[in-house]
């Protein structure tokens, strides 16, 4: 917090506008959750708990909502989910300031004056929708539904984004994931045959985590889980050229060169198959290629990793003997935001790899049930044939990545480049890319070229901001969401307050804009209670019965945890499907470009206290924030006559940003980091704007041509006193 | 030998009183703005500094300088030291104004000023600022009533001014009881502090050094105010007295610093003398300023006896002593900003009074010497002083005319 | 003396992550104007040179001194520590003399500076969140801790709870329980892996509750008062007494009295 710089008349300005984070929604007027009130989860009064799920990050911690007189006062974890266990993050204990931001848009804007000037009107929904409609209608029917753009990020009713998006016929879907786990989850598919398996850190003895800032880049149970372990004894390894809070609880920090990390996992499977100290029952039971990784991996010795990675041998030997000894009590982690640099596929492919040489499959690494399993789902008719190639290339160009998820910063390059061809509308769900994506500028670009552009989200966002069209969405603690399943569970998010304004749930919004685009047939679900009820049919509870109890129980699914979806059907070391698409097809160093004398790694990385780009107008969290800062090793900074606080320009090859100085210990000397999230666009944001500089106007875009994965450290920038 | 009121007469705006006034309005309008929008408002008082300038100046330098009444009512009405009458009145004045100085300010500097009197009601009795409160309070009605007999003679009710007189003496030894115990309780407030006073000023003795200290300088202040007066009200000076009073001086600050050194030493605090760089220079600073040089000067009959010697002497006595409350009260108590805790917007790390801050003690001030110029002018105030006051020419002191009687 | 089945929060600096979820909880359960706080974490963070680093945060609010030095200093009893453990504030008495501020050894009372008159300023601090506890729930901060770095129970259970962790990793932590007897001993404990002082905790604070010597000082102030009235009283007398009889037999300050009767008439 000592960074934290805001003057005391900063926040007597914001508390002029909220004395208090209740009083803002106070301003707005009290609407009762009638449905919630009927059905006896809060008194007369308008009191009591409401069981729900947070949505302040993708986690989805369970959620009990205090009401009082019909305004939600506090939100609490919900001890019964395994996600929160009782315990919500500052992101998700800020929740209700989300909902009562004074900047919330809560009518369907449309906008009259130029793109990016931010002027809007209020419109009724009405208008609103068949604006929308009309103006997607109008590009499918003269271009095809291939020229609407569709994306959004992970949330729970994308089911009905993308049954909208297969209903219109668009193959070009941009989600978050090309930003942040592709190269793992792809590595997991290509290795075991999933996305991501879970993690189990009860009994673990030793952890590896690669760049998995998990105190900081939090899940609140996995948080929790690590932080138990560390107590109990357990030895972490961590990787990451920052001090990070996590290296400051981790037994060993290793400011590993960043793009590096491949070489020092490389060096570890080294030295365990060289000294064999692998788990021979797994390997041979259930693995396929040990010998044609042995083979290759047998030049990566420890001292050849160690110029590379700035980690001595004798560090990495005796790291890969304590975690053979710890196994199979020893797991590496992915990450999770692994989309670090071009070589990162194969820094997971590593990782992958050592955890099955140890065998800690079924103990730490468990097989995932599959999103949605065992819950009914509305009737509907096929989906048109699509004709169209995907925009960016999928699986033309990137034959591995997940077909229908796609590589984002690729389909913003071909929204620019007109290659492979032309589109001409956007239409995004819950979701910042004019933040999120690298280099702004060229997604500002983009975005011109286009006839339209309709944006759902709460807040006027960056991206909202550029729109034509504004929906507002009902927020979390306002709406039904589609059920979601959590181990073998089905948690409901419920309405805790009615929605304020005119917000409507995203699940009522797709259906509206299926119906007005003669796609009702698509939609066959009355509302949103219709939607949980058959989705629970198959369950045989009632909705009554989940609403009370905030969740149903599914039926336990029994399942061998040692058959792989693998095209062999085991743990693929050595992969025939890499193979074939002309990859390397056991784990290879691939050298990172790096940056020349006077640049520096351009780092980026979550702050504890935001999501992403969408959290720091919340006032909660904005109380509580460090000032955003340009991380700078302290004797760097003295070599470049910077001072702390000095203001620096910070300068890409496309971009250049001014921002004040950390001067700091905890960063390598050939390394800046910027938090992201700041910066924003958006004056809408009345609270975030004017706060730091946003890192992706400096970032470059760089994609992993095996994994599609956006390679956010390797950009290169200079810094001098602004 | 009664000197004529001359209620009739017109007061003259002189430009001192013209200044006077101008100072109190904008204090008062400094006031108004604080009690709309919040100390804070007028102030750079913060919660890392939540007592500072008001406190040490209005309340702890107040106090002790309202000190010479009970020390000269002790002098003439229970040891009977007759001769000292002259200077009784002006003092039980000043302390009275003083005091009512330091309610007002008082008034200005508590949150919630319309519940003082939960301090009557809710009573805590460990507290030593209860205690103080109560004290305060009563020693000002006290002093009201010492006080009372000059402005019933004034008023020309000799009768009631007689009645009062003959039960003063009860009055007194009360008024020395509770200036005795309010005087040591503002070292008494700082007991608590231990943790965060420094230790060249924390001891368990700092009751005992406020007291002696206040006794000193209650002198002091007598011999400062009648200098003064004697100048700006061009009334002739009482030197022989005061020269008296003022050998007593040496002896006061003889024992304090006695008392200071040796508990220095008994807690081994003696190494802080010269290794605790701005809080051992501003220690010596009060200790030169406020003992050492005062020893120096009164010890010398020819600096007591001369009217600049007095003045000079006792302003040294008085700076010094208000050295002493600020470095206490304020410059030597560790602020909690020392702790590297607060996030930046809880907690301020610099302070410095503010323009608008200072102005309300000094139209405090000024009301407190108009008031006083105001008395000189209207009450009886110097009786007595043809016979008693010696009076002496010195160049800087022109012979002043005093309309008496008869 | 304070009650020995008292409620107490432990925290563990080494389980902290300075996540400040404890501090937004804070906030919107005690609904906090936006600038102010009753929790901070420390700002301390990163020390060592790189790459020898190590990085310390505490959660600091009120300590809930079992012999409060607030309560003691508050000249009209605005504070109470209750018998169950948390240190509460009376709004309805307070005179804003900020006095509390001043006595607490760790700096906790905030004041409302930007209050006038109609709105009223108070004073503001971590109550433990009494009403939670009084509901049958943990205060808000504890309860959403998700490492809990904080823990709420029993005092002597937390105590017995602090050493044991202590004993079990004796080499990741400092050898004591910052708050059991610290001035008097607190119902906040803390247990770290850096020197207290490194924290921000006041060190040589003493076991002796601050408060002890001046609530003395002012214990004795009726039989001072009665005493030294008598004294004077009696001096008083004597000096009267003395004086006249010397006056009638000596003349000696004839002129004095006569003067002073001057001034009776
Ligand atoms: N508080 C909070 N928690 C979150 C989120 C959030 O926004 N805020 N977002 C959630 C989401 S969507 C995700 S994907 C996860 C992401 O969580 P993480 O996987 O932890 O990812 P980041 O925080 O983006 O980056 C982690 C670290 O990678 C380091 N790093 C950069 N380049 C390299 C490199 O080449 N090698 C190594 N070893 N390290 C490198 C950075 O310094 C940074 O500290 O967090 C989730 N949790
Ligand atoms: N420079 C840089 N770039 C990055 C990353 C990084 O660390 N640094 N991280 C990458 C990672 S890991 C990820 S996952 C992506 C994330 O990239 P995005 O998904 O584009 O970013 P978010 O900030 O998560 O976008 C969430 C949006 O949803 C809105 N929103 C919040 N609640 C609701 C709601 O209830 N309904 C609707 N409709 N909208 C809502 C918010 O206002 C916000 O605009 O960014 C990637 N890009
Ligand atoms: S991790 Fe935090 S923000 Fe994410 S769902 Fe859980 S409580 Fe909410
Ligand atoms: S919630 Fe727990 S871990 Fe987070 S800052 Fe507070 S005490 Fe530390
Ligand atoms: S820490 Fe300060 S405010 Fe809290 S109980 Fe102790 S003295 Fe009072
Ligand atoms: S400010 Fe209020 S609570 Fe604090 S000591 Fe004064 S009266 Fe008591
Ligand atoms: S106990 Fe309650 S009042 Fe105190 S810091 Fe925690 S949440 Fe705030
Ligand atoms: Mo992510």
């Amino acid at each position: 917090m000592s960074t934290t710089t805001i003057s005391r008349r900063d926040f007597l300005r914001i508390a002029g506008a909220s004395v208090g984070a209740l009083a803002v929604g106070q301003l707005l007027p009290v609407k009762v959750a009638e449905a919630a009130r009927q059905a006896g989860l809060i008194d007369v009064d308008g009191n009591g708990y409401i069981s729900t799920m947070c949505e302040m990050c993708v986690w989805r911690c369970g959620v009990r909502a205090k009401v009082e007189n019909g305004r939600v006062v506090k939100l609490e974890g919900n001890p019964e989910h395994p996600h929160s266990l009782g315990n919500l993050c500052a992101r998700g204990q800020s929740g209700l300031m989300n909902t009562y931001d004074p900047d919330r848009v809560l009518t369907p804007l449309i906008r009259v004056g130029q793109r990016g000037e931010g002027k809007f009107r209020q419109a009724s929904w009405e208008e609103a929708l068949d604006l929308v409609a009309n103006s997607m209608q109008e590009i499918k029917d003269k271009y095809g539904p291939e020229a609407v753009v569709f994306s959004s990020t992970h949330n729970l009713s994308q089911v009905q984004f993308e049954n909208l998006l297969n209903a219109f016929g668009s193959p070009n879907y941009g989600t978050q994931r090309s930003l942040c786990f592709n190269a793992m989850i792809v590595a997991n598919q290509m290795t075991y045959g999933l996305e991501e398996p879970n993690r189990s850190y009860d009994g673990l003895k030793y952890l590896i985590l690669t760049g998995r800032n998990l105190m900081e880049a939090i899940s609140t149970s996995e948080t929790a889980a690590l932080s138990h372990a560390i107590d109990r004894g357990m030895k972490v390894v961590y990787l990451d050229p920052r001090f990070t809070k996590t290296a400051a609880k981790a037994t060993n920090w290793l400011p590993v060169r960043p793009g590096s990390d491949l070489a020092f996992h490389l060096a570890l499977l080294n030295v365990i198959v060289s000294e064999e100290l692998y788990n021979r029952d797994f390997v041979q039971q259930y693995t396929v290629g040990f010998d044609q990784l042995a083979a290759e991996i047998r030049p990566y010795t420890p001292e050849w990793a160690a110029p590379i990675t700035d980690i001595d041998a004798e560090t990495i030997r005796r790291i890969a003997r304590e975690f053979s000894d710890a196994a199979p009590n020893a797991l590496a982690h992915n990450g999770w935001r692994t989309s670090n640099f071009v070589n990162s596929f194969q820094t997971q492919r590593a990782i992958s790899c050592l955890n099955a040489l140890v065998g800690n499959w079924g103990i730490h690494l468990l097989p995932a049930a599959a999103e949605g399993a065992g819950l009914g789902v509305p009737p509907q008719p096929p989906y048109p044939r699509v004709s169209a190639m995907r925009m960016d290339g999928v699986p033309w160009k990137y034959p591995l990545v997940p077909f229908k998820l796609g590589v984002f910063q690729e389909l913003r390059n071909a929204m620019l480049s007109e290659d492979p061809y032309q589109a001409h509308g956007w239409f995004i769900s819950r979701q910042n890319p004019v933040q999120s994506l690298p280099d702004r500028g060229k997604t500002l670009e983009a975005m011109s070229k286009l006839d339209f552009i309709a944006v759902v989200d709460i807040f006027l966002n960056d991206t909202a901001w550029f729109a034509d069209v504004v929906l507002p969405e009902a927020s979390y603690l306002e709406r039904y969401d589609p059920l979601n399943v959590v181990g073998n569970k089905a948690f409901i998010r419920q309405p805790v307050i009615q929605p304020q304004g005119e917000a409507k749930s995203a699940l009522w919004i797709y259906k509206e804009l299926g119906k007005r685009l003669g796609l009702e047939d698509f939609f066959q679900y009355e509302d949103e209670e219709d939607y949980l009820r058959q989705q629970l049919a198959p369950l045989g509870v009632t909705l009554e019965d989940v609403r009370e109890k905030g969740y149903a129980e599914l039926p336990e699914e029994e399942s061998d945890p040692f058959t792989w979806n693998t095209p062999s059907g085991k743990v693929e070391l050595f992969s025939d499907t890499l193979d074939r698409a002309g990859f390397s097809a056991v784990p290879a160093w691939e050298e990172p470009p790096r940056p020349v004398d006077g640049q520096f790694y351009l780092l980026t990385g979550k702050v504890g206290q935001h999501t992403q780009f969408g959290t720091q107008n919340n006032q909660l969290l904005h109380k509580y924030e460090d000032e955003p800062r340009l991380w700078m090793n302290a004797a760097t900074a003295r070599e470049l006559g910077l001072k702390d606080n000095d203001l620096v320009k910070v300068k890409s090859e496309i971009g250049e940003v001014n921002i004040t100085l950390w001067a700091t210990e905890a960063i390598r000397p050939d390394c800046v980091y910027l938090t992201p999230g700041y910066g924003h666009l958006s004056k809408g944001l009345t609270t975030g704007y004017g706060v730091g500089a946003s890192d992706s106007v400096l970032h470059l875009s760089f994609t992993d041509p095996i994994s599609g994965s956006q390679a956010l450290s390797q950009t290169f920038v200079t810094v001098q006193k602004a | 030998m009664k000197l004529k009121i001359r209620l009739s007469e017109k007061l003259h705006l002189t430009p001192g009183i013209t200044i006077m006034l101008i100072l109190i309005a904008w204090g008062l309008f400094v006031a108004m703005v604080r009690y709309a929008n919040g100390i804070g408002a007028v102030s750079n008082l913060n919660d890392t500094y939540s007592w500072a300038f008001w406190i040490s100046f209005d309340l702890f330098c107040g106090v002790a300088l309202g000190s010479g009444a009970f020390t000269m009512a002790a002098i003439i009405h229970i040891f009977e030291i007759e001769r000292f009458k002259p200077l009784l009145r002006p003092a039980i004045l000043t302390g009275f104004l003083g005091y009512v100085m330091v309610i007002v300010a008082l008034l200005v500097d508590l949150g919630r000023p319309e519940r003082i009197w939960h301090m009557i009601v809710y009573q805590n009795h460990h507290s030593v600022l209860f205690e103080i409160g109560i004290c305060v309070m009563t020693y000002t009605t006290v002093l009201a009533i010492e006080f009372a007999p000059v402005l019933f003679e004034g008023l020309r009710l000799p009768k009631i001014a007689h009645m009062l007189h003959r039960i003063v003496i009860p009055f007194v030894i009360l008024g020395v009881v509770l200036s005795t115990l309010h005087q040591s309780s503002l070292g008494g407030l700082l007991l608590i502090q231990r943790s965060t006073l420094h230790p060249l000023w924390w001891t368990p003795i700092l009751p005992l050094l406020f007291f002696i200290s206040a006794i000193v300088v209650g002198l002091g202040m007598v011999i400062l105010e009648s200098s003064l007066s004697s100048r700006a009200l061009h009334r002739g000076l009482e030197i022989s007295l005061l020269s008296e009073l003022a050998s007593y001086i040496p002896y006061g600050l003889g024992i304090y610093l006695l008392l200071k050194f040796a508990d220095l030493a008994y807690f081994g605090d003696l190494h802080y003398l010269f290794s605790s760089g701005m809080m051992s220079v501003l220690f010596w600073l009060e200790i030169i300023v406020g003992a050492v040089v005062p020893i120096i000067m009164f010890s010398q009959a020819k600096i007591r006896n001369s009217a600049n010697g007095l003045l000079i002497g006792s302003l040294f006595v008085v700076v010094g002593l208000m050295i002493n409350r600020f470095n206490v009260s304020w410059f030597a108590v560790e602020h909690i900003r020392n702790l590297p805790l607060a996030p930046d917007f809880m907690t301020q790390t610099s302070y410095f009074p503010s323009f608008m801050e200072v102005s309300i003690s000094v139209g405090i001030v000024a009301a407190g010497v108009l008031a006083f110029t105001l008395a000189a002018k209207y009450l009886p105030l110097f009786e007595e002083e043809e016979e008693t006051a010696v009076h002496e020419k010195t160049s800087a002191l022109p012979r002043i005319q005093v309309q008496s009687g008869d | 003396m304070a009650n020995k089945n008292q409620y107490a929060m432990l925290f563990d600096a080494t389980r902290c992550i300075d996540c400040r979820a404890c501090m937004v909880a804070c906030s919107v359960e005690n609904n906090i104007p936006m600038d102010k706080t009753r929790i901070w974490v420390s700002g301390i963070g990163v020390s060592g040179q790189y790459p020898n680093l190590t990085r310390s945060t505490m959660v600091y609010h009120c300590m809930h001194c079992l012999e409060p030095d607030c309560a003691s200093a508050c000249p009209v009893g605005a504070w109470t520590k209750r018998e169950d453990g948390p240190v509460v504030y009376n709004s309805e008495v307070c005179i804003g003399c900020r006095y509390c501020m001043n006595a607490c050894p760790f700096g906790v009372p905030k004041f409302d500076w930007d209050k006038g008159i109609v709105e009223g300023p108070l004073i503001d601090k971590c109550s433990m969140c009494a009403h939670r506890i009084d509901d049958g729930l943990e205060p808000a901060c504890v309860a959403t801790c998700p490492t809990d770095a904080l823990v709420f129970g029993d005092r002597e259970e937390l105590i017995a709870e602090a050493h044991g962790r202590i004993a079990a990793h004796p080499d990741r932590y400092v050898n004591h329980v910052y708050g059991e007897t610290e001035n008097g001993g607190t119902s906040y404990l803390v247990l770290s892996h850096v020197p207290f002082k490194d924290l921000g905790l006041p060190e040589g604070i003493g076991d002796e509750p601050l408060n002890t010597l001046s609530e003395q000082y002012v214990g004795n102030t009726i039989p001072v008062a009665l005493t030294w009235a008598t004294v004077l009283g009696a001096v008083t007398a004597g000096v009267h007494t003395y004086k006249h009889k010397n006056h009638k037999a000596e003349s000696l300050v004839k002129e004095t009295a006569e003067a002073a009767e001057e001034e009776i008439q």
